[in-house]
Order: C-alpha cells, then structure tokens, then sequence
C-alpha cells in the first residue's frame, strides 16, 4: 500500500513538473476561478452548483489552466461563449463600474445625510431654554409701564 | 439656506423613490413568459455553430420549421439526437427546416456532440441562454414548431422525443406546421 502510494506521487511529481514548467507565469486555479463564475442554469456560482453544465464548464476551466491559460484569458472565453452574465460580479471597466460605485456613492451620501441630521438636531436642542439675544425679550414702554401698574396693584 | 438644503434633500429623496419605482415597473414588464401557441414565434438571430454565419428566424418565413432546444450536458439530449437526425431525413424532403439552438453550452463539447451524434441540420449556438429565456424553456431538450407564416403551432414539447407519447406529438407538430 505504502509503495503504491509513493509510486503514484513519484509519477505524478514526474508528471506535473515538466506541465508546470512549460507554463511561463503562475497557474490560475479553478478553487480560484469556480468562485467568480456562475453555473447558467442554476444562477449559483460553480463552487456551489454540481450543475451538468457548470461540471461541463469546470472542466473547461481545468483544460485551459493545464494549457497554461491565464484567469484574465478563461474568463474572457467564458464571456464570450455565455455572455457576461457567466461573470458573478461585473466587470471593474466602463459602464459595469456604475455597480461598483453606486453602492458606494449610496453609504457615502447615507452617511452624510445622517451627520447633517444629527448636527442640526444638537443644535436645536442647544438653543432651547435660552433667553432670546439682542432686544428681542425686551418689553416696549407702553407695555412696561402697564406691568408695572399691575403689579402696584398686588402690592 | 436651510430651506434650500431642505428642498433638496426632499427633491433627491423623491427622486430615488421614483427610481426604484422605474426598476420596478421595468422588472414587471420586462418578465420573460413563454410565448403562447398561435401567436408569433419570438424572433432571434444566432451564429451558427455547425459552420459561419449567423441563422436569422425571420429569413426561414414561409418554411416550416422544428425548434429545438439542446445542449451537449444533457443527457436526454443525447437519446434524442438520432431521433431527431431521423426525423430530419424523413421531414426534409416536404420542405421543414430543423434549426438546433444549443442553450448554455460550451462550444468545443456542442461541436463534438454534434460530430459524435451525426447531426447534419442547422444548429446555432445561445450561450447566453436569452433566446432559450424568451421562449420560456424550463429546460432541455425542449421542442417548438413554427408555421410558414412564424407562428408557433402544435403543441410545446418539454422532453425527449424518444418518449413514445412525446413523438406522437412530435409528429403532429411538424404536420401542423406544414399544414398552416
């Protein structure tokens, strides 16, 4: 049992190894890609989906990082055989960023919103109790004498 | 100041409610509902996968013809495959047009399906699946049947031809389509 396992590692380390050094840059990994495609029937992503069609893409994705692919490289085959809504997120470029930014722009102006409200609700609240500024609490003369003669009147 | 402030907070409020009420609206009746028997056969133009080109629905008027649904991961579809190659054979003589409209697929496994199961008739390829969506498909295999005139007679089939039942029907099909 032991020989046999360590035969199968020796060949497949004998076997992956001139694979991996016929690519000139880092392989991609489907672990990597399934997460960020889509199985277009079950609208799950392929890590989730044991879909036939997302088992027949996964396999694509697997033949192409054996021929050295790059991710930039399966997706764009991907999108160009199903579309881009193949891709679980859209893409970071033209009119796709609309659904990076506004969701951003949307907490930004929510937060905004939110520190205005509470500034001028503090405010308010400050101003309450306090005597009116200047001569706005000042009684005019004809009003005046009329409180003082009332008043001489409980004396 | 804070009566402008206030005025435009109101104005941007109401304007994003009305926004969501337009994705709303749009939603509502950009729904996909399969189309009805007797009415027009929703139009499409595909690249072919078999070959070059595109196929484009509206340039097959005044043919009959057997829509179906497919893909190379189905395995029902593979059963069916010589049927409907047979049936081909058997129909193309009186004029009917088979068009195969390979649904979310992967384009080298529908060329090699294609090869492996003999197919000699049209097929084009919605990797997207959005004209497999306007015709309402569930699923595949799934077959429809247009007149001379594009418009979708007979009966929906949803399943493989190789069901007796279903190949009943499939052949009231294609004699609706070539009688209208």
């Amino acid at each position: 049992m032991i020989l046999r396992t360590a035969a199968a590692l020796v060949a497949a380390l004998v076997l992956a190894a001139p694979a991996a050094a016929a690519c000139t840059q880092p392989r991609t990994s489907l672990s990597y890609l399934e997460g960020q495609i889509m199985c277009p029937t079950c609208h799950t992503t392929l890590d989730q989906s044991s879909a036939p069609a997302a088992l027949r893409i996964e396999a694509l994705i697997s033949k192409r990082i054996a021929q050295c692919w790059t991710a930039d490289q399966i997706r764009a085959e991907l999108v160009q055989n199903f579309g881009a809504g193949i891709l679980a997120a859209p893409p970071r470029k033209g009119f796709d960023l609309l659904a990076w930014w506004l969701p951003i722009a949307g907490v930004i102006a929510g937060a905004a919103l939110l520190a205005f409200g509470v500034w001028r609700w503090s405010r308010a609240r400050d101003g309450d109790g306090e005597p009116p500024p200047g001569d706005a609490g000042r009684l005019d003369p004809e009003s005046e004498r009329r409180l003082d003669d009332a008043l001489a009147r409980f004396e | 100041m804070s009566r402008t402030l206030k005025l435009s907070g109101q104005v941007i409020a109401l304007a994003a409610v009305a926004g969501m009420l337009g994705l709303l609206v749009w939603r509502l009746t950009h729904q996909s509902h399969p189309p009805k028997i007797g009415g027009p056969a929703p139009a499409f133009s595909l690249k072919r996968i078999d070959g070059s080109g595109v196929v484009d629905l509206a340039a097959l008027r005044g043919k009959p013809v057997v829509l179906n649904f497919w893909a190379s991961w189905c395995v029902p579809c593979k059963g069916e495959a010589a049927a409907l190659e047979a049936a081909y054979k058997r129909y193309r003589s009186q004029g009917v047009v088979f068009l195969g409209v390979d649904y979310h697929d992967v384009t080298g496994d529908a060329r090699t399906f294609l090869s492996h199961h003999d197919v000699t008739y049209t097929t084009v390829q919605d990797g997207s699946g959005m004209v497999g969506d306007r015709y309402g498909i569930t699923g595949v295999p799934e077959t429809y049947f247009i007149d001379r005139r594009g418009r979708l007679v007979g009966v929906h089939i949803a399943g493989p031809i190789t069901d007796p039942k279903l190949a009943r029907q499939f052949d009231e099909g294609v004699r609706a389509a070539l009688s209208s």
